[in-house]
């Protein structure tokens, strides 16, 4: 198959977006960009200053007032604006994921039409955001509810959904009449900028939406900033702890979702021609880079065929998955984001190997369709004889990697999920209801996959996560995402 | 050829369309007395493309099995798409019927695969299959010249 074309023909030098103008950067820190599949610089982005995100912060600051006051008709009718701008440019978009992220194209592109669907969800804050009455709580005194504002709120971005996860909050941020800055993660901002771009061109007035690069020390002059009233990340559990404290310090609301250690827990009464293709994307889409990747297989049952007989379809189907560049529509999986992340996992194969886990689908040197560097790529891995105390049974890989496991029953294997110190994205693989709702009821897990192997809710429910995989109240999208970013304001009154 | 993910079976549905409509405005263009049938086809087969990707790019999203909802051969579905100056009425109306049949099955099998995995994508390539059997059904009641 041919390679798409791709949308970026040079090399951009992005600007910071504050107060609806595109600045450019006094500092003298920048990094390049990189394709991981071509190698090519296709951007640069500035590390910018303090007084540049504190600038920022400035102009949302200052345009909540009257943002806040803008009806919230209208609001939305900015945001209806900005869907149509998405829809048209919904092609380039998923493109220039796959250019900055190496992810294919149906991921880019699923990832383009998730983030829309959070902007048609906040379409609807006219009526979601509506508060509540009781007439007569005592005689004559009536008392009510009413959803506010509060003023500007920050997202820190990561690398691994580049387009889609500041739009978990963003546009719900804005269409309750919130201010918002984001820093995009330094080592895929450019479709944070192409979405500044048409936030622009749909007309919200300056300062409302604002986009500022740079790395941890932009992000701590954000946390620290007296004026964000909330802030929302999506990244490592370690840094997520940490920001959750630094929130609490300084009064902030907070969103944190951190890491996972995802079980795909498959009964013997499975589907397995359903399940198989499943269990592909769960633990090789998107080369395994997020928080609800499938990353240990427990197959139930002490049935050895079944057991034999499942693991090598999976491995089979494992070891033909199409490995290149996303932009050729026939590749199914594409590189590591970056060399580093591709270290990262090699090192932690090695420690399988050195923790006495069988090896049964070697990625390191994997078959590269088209003539492209090794340099970010790694094929699909599979480990057998995984137990759960061993590194790869217990911390996130947030790679291609597979770690196979077994229970003797349904019991065990639910304990076994429950033992992770992470509680993210959880599914298990079953013709039986009572399997199915024994594990939903039990598991310890925000979201819960029933023959679903990447349990990501619609836009209308909330993002959910438990023990370190989350660190918060309420969460990103839905309904919840409403309550995040208003205050209740409670009025009881009696008119004599 | 393999297909294996969503983008590329969607891609050569497109083509399929596309080469289909082609020959049937070639029929329309060599036998004008029937031709309201053939530019229908035609016209149906851009409302089919038009079909499949608003399924596609409505349903697909980071959760759902793109990269991994096909095995189907490509190579099985092709047809030859033009018509030979020699062809007669009788022989084209075979050659679009033996067309219909490799789109249809196509379709019927990309469905069936991909049912359990991409939910609205299957259900709109079921119901282009049913609409292309009837188009069968037409085609082989015309009468022969």
């Amino acid at each position: 198959m041919a390679v798409l074309e791709e949308p970026i023909k040079e090399v951009l030098e992005l600007k910071n977006y504050i107060n609806g103008e595109w600045v450019g950067s006094e500092s003298s820190q920048a990094l390049d960009i990189v394709n991981p599949v071509t190698q090519k610089t296709i951007a640069r982005v500035p590390m910018s200053t303090g007084d540049e995100v504190k600038a920022a912060v400035k102009a949302a600051r200052e345009a909540f007032p009257d943002w806040r006051r803008t009806p919230p008709l209208a609001r939305v009718r900015c945001l209806f604006r900005l869907k149509e701008l998405m829809e048209e440019n919904f092609e380039r978009l998923s493109r220039m994921q796959t250019m900055e992220h190496g992810k294919t194209i149906d991921e880019s592109r699923g990832e383009t039409r998730r983030g829309i669907e959070m902007v048609e969800v906040a379409t609807g804050i006219p009526s979601l955001m509506m508060g509540y009455s009781l007439e007569d709580i005592a005689a004559g005194i009536d008392e009510y509810v009413i959803y506010q504002p509060l003023g500007v709120f920050c997202h820190i971005a990561p690398f691994n959904f580049p387009f889609m996860v500041p739009l978990w909050f963003s546009p719900f941020a804005m269409a309750t009449g919130n201010t918002f800055v984001v820093k995009p993660s330094p080592r895929d901002p450019i479709s944070q900028v192409k979405i500044a771009e048409l936030i622009d061109e749909a007309g919200f007035p300056p300062g409302v939406y604002n986009v500022v690069h740079g790395g941890a020390d932009a992000a701590g002059i954000l946390l620290e900033h007296p004026d964000i009233k909330g802030a929302t990340f999506v990244g490592t559990s370690q840094i997520g702890r940490d920001i959750y404290k630094k929130c609490g310090e300084t009064g902030k609301r907070a969103i944190v979702q951190g890491a996972a250690k995802n079980f795909m827990v498959v009964m013997p009464d499975s589907n397995v021609e359903g399940t198989i293709p499943a269990l592909m994307t769960s633990f090789y889409g998107n080369t395994g880079q997020r928080c609800l990747s499938g990353a240990n297989l427990v197959i139930v049952g002490k049935d050895d065929a079944f057991y034999r007989k499942f693991l090598n379809a999976f491995v089979e189907a494992a070891s033909k998955i199409k490995v290149g560049y996303g932009l050729d529509e026939s590749i199914q999986m594409g590189p590591m984001q970056s060399p580093d992340g591709k270290e990262r996992v090699l090192g932690f194969i090695e420690k399988g190997i050195t923790e006495g886990a069988k090896l049964v689908l070697d990625g390191r040197k994997p078959k590269i369709n088209g003539d492209y560097s090794e340099k970010c790529f790694i094929g699909p891995t599979v480990f057998e004889n995984v137990a759960p105390d061993m590194t790869i049974g217990r911390e996130e890989i947030f790679g291609p990697v597979a770690s196979v496991m077994r229970a003797e029953s349904l019991d065990a294997a639910i304990n076994l999920v429950n033992a992770s110190r992470y509680g993210n994205g959880n599914a298990i693989f079953t013709t039986s209801g009572k399997s199915a709702r024994e594990f939903q009821y039990r598991v310890e897990s925000g979201n819960v996959g029933i023959n679903i192997g990447i349990t990501a809710p619609m836009a209308f429910f909330p993002f959910s996560g438990m023990k370190d995989s989350f660190f918060g109240v309420l969460h990103g999208q839905g309904r919840d995402a409403i309550r995040f970013f208003t205050e209740s304001k409670v009025v009881i009154q009696r008119w004599l | 050829m393999a297909l294996n993910t969503a983008s590329e079976v969607i891609s050569f549905a497109r083509r399929l369309e596309e080469e289909s409509a082609g020959l049937y405005e070639t029929l329309a263009r060599r036998w004008p007395a029937t031709e309201d049938t053939w530019l229908t086809f035609a016209r149906e087969n851009r409302k089919n493309i038009i079909q499949v990707e608003r399924a596609y790019y409505g349903v697909i999203s980071d959760a759902l099995e793109g990269c991994f909802a096909f095995s189907l051969d490509a190579d099985s579905y092709t047809f030859p798409a033009g018509l030979l100056e020699k062809t007669g009425y009788t022989d084209a109306l075979g050659q679009a019927v033996a067309m219909e049949e490799k789109i249809i099955r196509f379709y019927s099998e990309a469905a069936a695969q991909s049912k359990s995995l991409m939910a609205d994508v299957p259900r709109a390539f079921a119901m282009i299959a049913r609409k292309r059997e009837g188009r069968v059904a037409t085609l082989k009641s015309l009468p022969d010249k």
